[in-house]
Parts: C-alpha cells; sequence; structure tokens
C-alpha cells in the first residue's frame, strides 16, 4: 500500500470542500497603527459579501493567554491587520473585491523594537486586557498595566548578586534574534460552516481543543456547539497554532448564510504569525576554576501586536535560557513585549531557540575569558541526576553530558577545537497538560481517536506503531480518524514534542481499560501537573525534559563572508525510538530548520512592513543548502519512556556555528549570522585580534 | 477558451480563462489535488509538472499556454517509474506537501541522466523546496531509483 503522501492522493486542510462554499479574502491595513475612520465598500459589485464593524460588533474578544484580539481590528495595530473581510463565490472575485474595499485611517504613533516599547512614553497598544480563560498554556500571565508587557516572568534562585561577588571572572553580553516565518508549504486554510447554531470548522490546527474554547467564548456559546476537525497540515512548525482565520472565516459564513473557505496567499503567512525576535543580555560569573557562581538574564521577547502564546515563550526561554547548568545563584526577567509588528507565537523550538543562542555563546565567551575549554567548562557545570535545577524541581533521567560529549565526539572536538563549536540545550514540555484518547475494536482491527494533529511529524505513523504492538496486531489494523472535537477525546494541544509521550501513555491506560472491559472500548487518560510561578520562577517547568548537543565544523571565506559548513551533528536524548526512520526525519528536519536560523533566515521589515515576504527573498534552506556532512543520533536508555524530539536539535544548531565562528576569532552575536555579519566580524578581528570578553565590573 | 491537452495520457479538454495559471485550471473543480500552490512565484516546486517531460512551475504558467501539450502530474507517471516506490522506501516526507513535485522532479532527471552524481540531484532538486527538511532521505530515495 504506497503512502498517500508519495501518490498525490494526500488531502489537507486546503482541499476541504462543501457545496455553496464560498471564498474569503480580507482587507489588510497599510499602516502600522491607525484608527479606522470609515470603511467604504460601495465599489464592491453585488455579489460579494463585505463584513465590517457593525457584523462583529456582538462578538468579545478572545486570545489563548490574553484576550486582546477582535475578529476585525479598530485600531489596526501591524500592517496587515485585516480591518474588514469579504466573501465572493470565488476566490478571484473576492480578492478582487478586498482590493475594492477604500479604508481611511487615523494614524497613531507605532512601535517598532521590544525595548523603545517596553520604556516609559511608548505609544500603548493594548490599554486593557483581560487575561484568558482559555484552558491554561502557562500558570498564569503578569501584564504590567499601562505599559506594552504584556507579560512579566521572573525566575529569582539563591542571590545573584552575592554569587557575582563570589566570581573571579564576570562575562556580559547582548545578543539579538531576528524574526523568522514558519513557511510550513501548505498555507493557512479554514473552511467554516453553520448548521443553525451549530459552527464546524476544518482546518489545519495543532489546537483543536484550544480553538473551540476561544470560539465558543467568542460566539457566547457553549463548546457542544463548536465542532472542529483537523485535517492533516502540510506542515505547520507552531504556524497553525490557536485561533488564526477562523473566526473570520466563521463570521463570514455566519453572514453569507453559506460555508466560508479562507486561505491565505503566501504574502499573508509574514503578516499571519512569526517567530518572537529577542534581545537577550546574559551576565555570568564564575570561580577560576571554571565553577558557574551567578547567572542574569535579561529577555526582551518581541510578541508583535497581540500576545498570542507570547507570553508562555517569554516564560519558556526565560527558564531555558538558565541552561542545562547548575548554578547556585539565578535571576531571570523576560518580557513579551507589544510591538506594532504582526503577530509573533509558537514557532518549532518555542523561545529555546533564542535562549540557547544567547546563553551558549556566553559560555564560549566565558570559556575564552577563563583560558579553558569549552567543552570541559560546560561538562564541569553541567546537571546531573538528582540535582536541582534553577527552579527548584529535582532533575530525572538526565543525559546533558552523554549527548554533549556525543556531539564533541563527532567532529573531533578533543583533538582539534578550531573551526568547531559545541552547544548543549535544555527544553521543556508542556506542562502541566492532558492527554485523552479512546480504542474501540471492530471487526477487522481497532479505531483509535486522538486529538494528537498530524502536521508532518508523523504522530500518527507514532501511535499506529505504539497500538499496534499494545494490541497485538498488525499497524495497518488501525484506523485513525482526523482528530475531530465531537468524536476525539480532549487533549492540550499538538505542541512542545509532547505527543508520543503523552499520548502513547494514554494510549496505554486505554488498551489496559479495553482488555478491563467487554465491551471493545478502552478510554486513556493522563495528565502531568505542574508549572512555574511566574513571579518567581519556582516549581515544576517540565514533567520531561528536551535534551541534546550539536557540534558544526566549518570554514569561512574572509573575503565574501560565506560560512561553509563542513559537518553538523546533533545528539537528542531519544529515552525509547518508537518509529526510528520518523524520529531521524525529525532530528533531520530540525537541524536543517535551525541551519536556517542561524544563517539565512530573517523576516524583515521597514517602518512595520514586511518587505521580503516572498519565498524568494525570504532564504529557505534548499538542498544545496546542506552541510557537507549532517550527521546525527538518538540515544537511547533501557526502560526508558520515549522523550519528545520533533524540536530538540533545532536550538543549539546557532550556538554550535557561532561557537565555530568564535574559535576562528569572528564575534558574532546577532542571528542570522548573514554574510554581512560576518565580514563585519572578520573586520572586528582585524582592528583586534584578539578579542576578549568585556569584563563586567 | 477551450484548452486541450494530453494530461496523464489522456487527451482532454477544459474551459480555461485567459489570465488562468495552468495550476488553478489543473485543481479547479476537484480535479488534481496533488497539484500545489505555495510560493506563487515559481521558486518552491509544490506546484511543479511535466510539460513534455520537462519539468515546470504549473503557478507561473497559463493554463492556454499548455494547449497542444503533454502535462503529466504524479498520478500520470508509468507504473514502472522507480521513483515513487524509492520515496516511499526511503520515507524521503514528513508531510508530503512537496513530494509529488520532487518525484516528478527527479523522475525528469533520472530519464535524462540515469544515474547522476549526488551534486547533479541536489542541482536538480534546487528549485524544490521542503520546509519539513527531508533532503537528505530525498537525495538517498533518488540514489536507490538510479541504482
Amino acid at each position: 500500500m504506497s503512502d498517500p503522501r508519495v501518490t498525490g492522493e494526500a488531502r489537507y486542510a486546503q482541499d476541504a470542500e462543501r457545496p455553496g462554499m464560498w471564498h474569503a479574502a480580507f482587507v489588510r491595513s497599510p499602516v502600522p497603527h491607525g484608527r479606522v475612520l470609515a470603511i467604504d465598500a460601495s465599489a464592491v459589485s453585488e455579489n460579494v459579501v463585505v463584513l465590517t464593524a457593525r457584523d462583529v460588533a456582538d462578538l468579545g474578544r478572545y486570545g489563548c493567554q490574553l484576550k486582546d484580539q477582535t475578529v476585525l481590528a479598530d485600531p489596526a495595530r501591524h500592517v496587515g491587520d485585516v480591518v474588514a473581510a469579504v466573501a465572493a463565490p470565488s476566490r478571484a472575485e473576492a480578492r478582487a473585491a478586498a482590493a475594492e474595499v477604500a479604508v481611511d485611517y487615523d494614524e497613531l504613533p507605532a512601535v517598532f523594537d521590544p525595548l523603545a516599547a517596553a520604556a516609559a512614553g511608548a505609544p500603548l497598544l493594548h490599554p486593557s486586557a483581560a487575561e484568558s480563560a482559555n484552558d491554561p498554556v502557562s500558570t498564569g500571565v503578569r501584564p504590567l498595566r499601562g505599559t506594552n508587557v504584556c507579560h512579566r516572568f521572573r525566575l529569582l534562585h539563591g542571590d545573584v548578586e552575592a554569587g557575582f561577588r563570589d566570581a573571579d571572572v564576570v562575562v556580559e553580553e547582548s545578543y539579538r534574534s531576528a524574526a523568522a516565518q514558519h513557511a510550513p508549504m501548505e498555507p493557512h486554510a479554514a473552511l467554516a460552516s453553520w448548521d443553525g447554531e451549530r459552527l464546524e470548522v476544518i482546518t489545519g490546527t495543532q489546537t483543536p481543543f484550544n480553538l473551540r474554547a476561544d470560539m465558543a467564548g467568542l460566539f457566547g456559546v457553549g463548546e457542544e456547539r463548536i465542532r472542529v476537525v483537523a485535517r492533516p497540515m502540510g506542515g505547520s512548525f507552531g504556524a497553525k497554532t490557536f485561533t488564526r482565520l477562523e473566526a473570520l472565516a466563521a463570521c463570514l459564513a455566519r453572514k453569507t448564510g453559506r460555508p466560508v473557505k479562507a486561505v491565505l496567499e503566501r504574502d499573508e503567512e509574514w503578516l499571519a504569525l512569526n517567530r518572537h525576535p529577542a534581545v537577550i543580555r546574559v551576565r555570568i560569573g564564575a570561580t577560576a576554576a571554571g565553577d558557574l557562581t551567578a547567572k542574569r538574564l535579561d529577555c526582551w521577547v518581541d510578541t508583535g501586536a497581540y500576545a498570542d502564546c507570547g507570553p508562555s515563550v517569554a516564560t519558556k526561554l526565560g527558564y531555558a535560557g538558565v541552561g542545562p547548568y547548575r548554578i547556585p545563584n539565578v535571576r531571570v526577567d523576560s518580557l513579551a513585549i507589544y510591538t506594532n509588528l504582526p503577530p509573533n507565537g509558537a514557532f518549532r523550538g518555542y523561545g529555546a531557540t533564542q535562549a540557547v543562542w544567547a546563553s551558549e555563546r556566553t559560555m564560549d565567551l566565558l570559556a575564552e575569558r577563563l583560558d579553558i575549554s569549552p567543552l570541559e567548562l560546560r561538562r564541569r557545570n553541567l546537571l546531573r541526576d538528582g540535582d536541582r535545577f534553577a527552579t527548584g524541581e529535582v532533575m530525572h533521567d538526565v543525559h546533558f553530558e552523554d549527548c554533549l560529549q556525543a556531539a564533541a565526539g563527532a567532529v573531533g572536538y578533543e583533538e582539534d577545537p578550531r573551526g568547531k563549536g559545541l552547544c548543549v540545550l535544555l527544553k521543556g514540555m508542556q506542562t502541566p497538560s492532558r492527554a485523552a484518547i479512546a480504542v474501540e475494536r471492530t471487526p477487522v482491527g481497532y479505531v483509535i481517536r486522538s486529538a494528537s494533529c498530524e502536521m508532518g511529524q508523523g504522530v500518527r505513523e507514532s501511535l499506529r506503531l505504539q497500538g499496534a504492538a499494545l494490541l497485538g496486531c498488525e499497524p495497518g489494523q488501525i484506523e485513525l480518524p482526523d482528530p475531530d472535537t465531537d468524536s476525539s477525546p480532549f487533549d492540550t494541544r499538538t505542541t512542545s514534542s509532547r505527543s508520543t509521550y503523552m499520548m502513547g501513555r494514554a494510549l496505554r491506560e486505554a488498551v489496559r481499560d479495553l482488555e478491563l472491559r467487554d465491551d471493545g472500548h478502552g478510554f486513556g487518560e493522563v495528565a502531568n501537573p505542574g508549572g512555574l510561578d511566574p513571579d518567581t520562577g519556582q516549581g515544576t517547568a517540565s514533567t520531561h525534559w528536551h535534551q541534546g548537543a550539536a557540534a558544526a565544523q566549518l570554514d569561512v571565506d574572509d573575503e565574501t563572508g560565506r560560512v561553509t559548513v563542513g559537518h553538523l551533528h546533533a545528539a537528542v536524548y531519544a529515552g525509547r525510538v518508537v518509529d526510528r526512520a520518523g524520529a531521524e526525519l525529525q532530528n533531520e528536519g530540525s537541524m536543517i530548520m535551525g541551519l536556517g536560523t542561524a544563517l539565512l533566515e530573517e523576516v524583515e521589515y521597514a517602518d512595520g512592513q514586511v518587505t521580503n515576504a516572498n519565498l524568494s527573498d525570504y532564504g529557505l534552506p534548499g538542498s544545496r543548502d546542506l552541510p557537507g556532512r549532517l550527521t546525527h543520533e538518538l540515544i537511547e536508555r533501557e526502560g526508558a519512556e520515549p522523550h519528545g524530539l520533533g524540536e530538540t536539535a533545532l536550538p543549539p544548531v546557532p550556538a554550535a556555528i557561532g561557537n565555530a565562528l568564535q574559535s576562528l576569532g569572528l564575534h558574532l552575536t546577532e542571528l542570522p549570522m548573514s554574510a554581512e555579519r560576518v565580514l563585519d566580524a572578520v573586520d572586528a578581528r582585524e582592528r583586534a585580534p584578539v578579542r576578549h570578553a568585556e569584563a563586567a565590573s | 477558451m477551450i484548452v486541450e491537452l494530453l494530461l496523464n495520457g489522456r487527451r482532454v479538454e477544459f474551459e480555461a480563462g485567459a489570465g488562468e495559471t495552468l495550476l488553478e485550471a489543473l485543481r479547479r473543480d476537484g480535479g488534481l489535488r496533488s497539484v500545489r500552490a505555495t510560493c506563487g512565484i515559481g521558486v518552491c516546486g509544490a506546484c511543479t509538472v511535466l510539460l513534455d517531460g520537462q519539468p515546470v512551475s504549473a503557478c507561473l504558467m497559463l493554463a492556454p499556454q499548455a494547449a497542444g501539450r503533454e502535462v503529466t502530474t504524479v498520478e500520470g507517471l508509468p507504473q514502472d517509474d522507480p521513483v515513487p516506490g524509492a520515496f516511499g522506501e526511503a520515507r524521503a516526507f514528513q508531510c508530503g506537501y512537496c513530494t509529488p513535485g520532487m518525484i516528478l522532479t527527479a523522475s525528469s532527471l533520472l530519464r535524462e541522466e540515469p544515474h547522476p552524481s549526488d551534486e547533479q540531484v541536489a542541482e536538480a532538486l534546487g528549485g524544490n523546496l521542503c520546509r519539513c527538511g527531508c533532503y537528505p532521505r530525498i537525495l538517498e530515495a533518488v540514489r536507490r531509483a538510479a541504482a
């Protein structure tokens, strides 16, 4: 049986159709911040329905962590904010009509940099926004009233000032990482239809239950009146999380009385959701022998015009930046900040990418100052089984050293570190979270109902293989219908590399239940409690840690700034591998995406306008951008639980490459490490051949 | 206007607007959904079809330009084409959205160059993007198909 992805028979959200359906197009703001004074749709033909503020005046606000979004924006808070929408019998007619809607704006002052936006006197994007009642995404949001800070996460462990006093050496540096675009090959797509008072949405989403809760809140109805069906996605990487264009499609469907399908044009993807740009200042102290004494992180996380899941990204970025180290004194201040840029949200790596870049580059600066090998400095301070992390939780099943050593060995780091760099990371899994699953015996096999959504990461295959092993049947005897909030048991969502582990454990419970019952049905549920206090960072950040390391070997052309990666290796702790090819694909895909973040990818803005919103000017890695050698390994342990690994090999790649550049005397602090930035570092090396990190006073 | 062409070995006629792309025409009315829109500017390869055996981006080509030509999508590859099977064996896909375009491009390459070097394969597939990052296995699949 050929896979439908090979035969071309695979169908995605964008392929969904209903008889009589119309197509949506959006009227987007050309200004980064402006009140809508008037909307003139008189030029639009009669066979088109236009949705304006009047049509949605009865609706509340939505948002997964802060209720700061309305279906139509007024004021528009970023270039591309949707201020009106149209539906027409064809997509071409809808697009033409959207272009004929004239909107007058009263432009307001705008701010595009998170530091400027957090400063006193900055124009405010959301003078008031209420915390969302959606299923908890983190354990609390802490907006700073009267500012653009929509969440402040703090982690306080020990006495950080005393820790710096105890240090023989203190190193401080600031880093920036650019916004990136998920660029799933399939754009966002959703089809909404009403059956009387009941809304049905067929969409590509990783978060069907969060979406259902948002829609129920928005339309003021019970959740049983909303049905979300999650079709397989042509890639997502975090882009298709929470409410994207579903609310607009639902409102257009309500007004037209027809099913309405919305599919984004490629350039609209850059206006829908990107990865958080971040500024991170790291200060770290150590004894002359190389024992870490204190670490302080200040993080400015640009969440764009709407909070989306920015608060929990800032939280996870904050604790990931501590790194997998024993540090007696830690302070983290991580702010999620509104700016007049398109919203930023979940992106493979979820804050760890930005944090690990800053934290692990600083480890190499510290090693240089201490005149200790970067490998030895890390080994000396790594967390081990039974150690307490800065959050207070005790670490179990710890394999950071195994990962780091494997990465170092793969590139021959100990033999000759020149042109080579290392990075090790810790990344949390969504905590708290719940997963439930149902198994039903049929005459030909089993039906497994699960809300784990397929986006190419292979969760359906993982569940099929785990199910076959538990049920003693062939994988082909297991049917896995698309996630459907009417018939799939509750799951927190398909994020944070949690599904093979969480849903797999729930499946084990369900099969046990099936065996105990005589009606051919089994139900299983697991819940992992936890979460961090947002004011102290104490608690349980993650019940299950993603652990990995990367090593890079590279050459630099000093004339052009071109970096040629000869060898890139990642080592990831897998616990127990369920689907070997699938797991390897996750490592390879993460590494290649990490390579894009390291060297190529940057969403560029001019006055809030994205200037490279196409796949020609925005550089995705292609087959000719691969390193000379791309290798990786999955570290397993007898008897271990499967560990999620959908993202682990991405965050360590940029710092491994940055540290390899540092070994050549090239000091990079901004992502991506474009040829221009590498050339600047070459110039700086020539001006001051031996660069030491600034010692803080 | 009426466009007549040879689509996957069958002579077909369809009504196309003068400004309609071949991609839109092929997908229209529940048609060939293996031909997929992504970039809209001919750089990603997700909408690749073979035009008289050569890979082209269906998003850049107007439907009337295909009149009288032979258009092949992944559904129309010969049964004995080794590339689809090799993609399956190598598990050279994740979400599968770009896969038909990859397969068509690789199939065309192998017809012209039955034993390409790795460099030639990477070059030939340089216009097909895979955001899932399956390139190592895609290159492996093409190697298998060529063996």
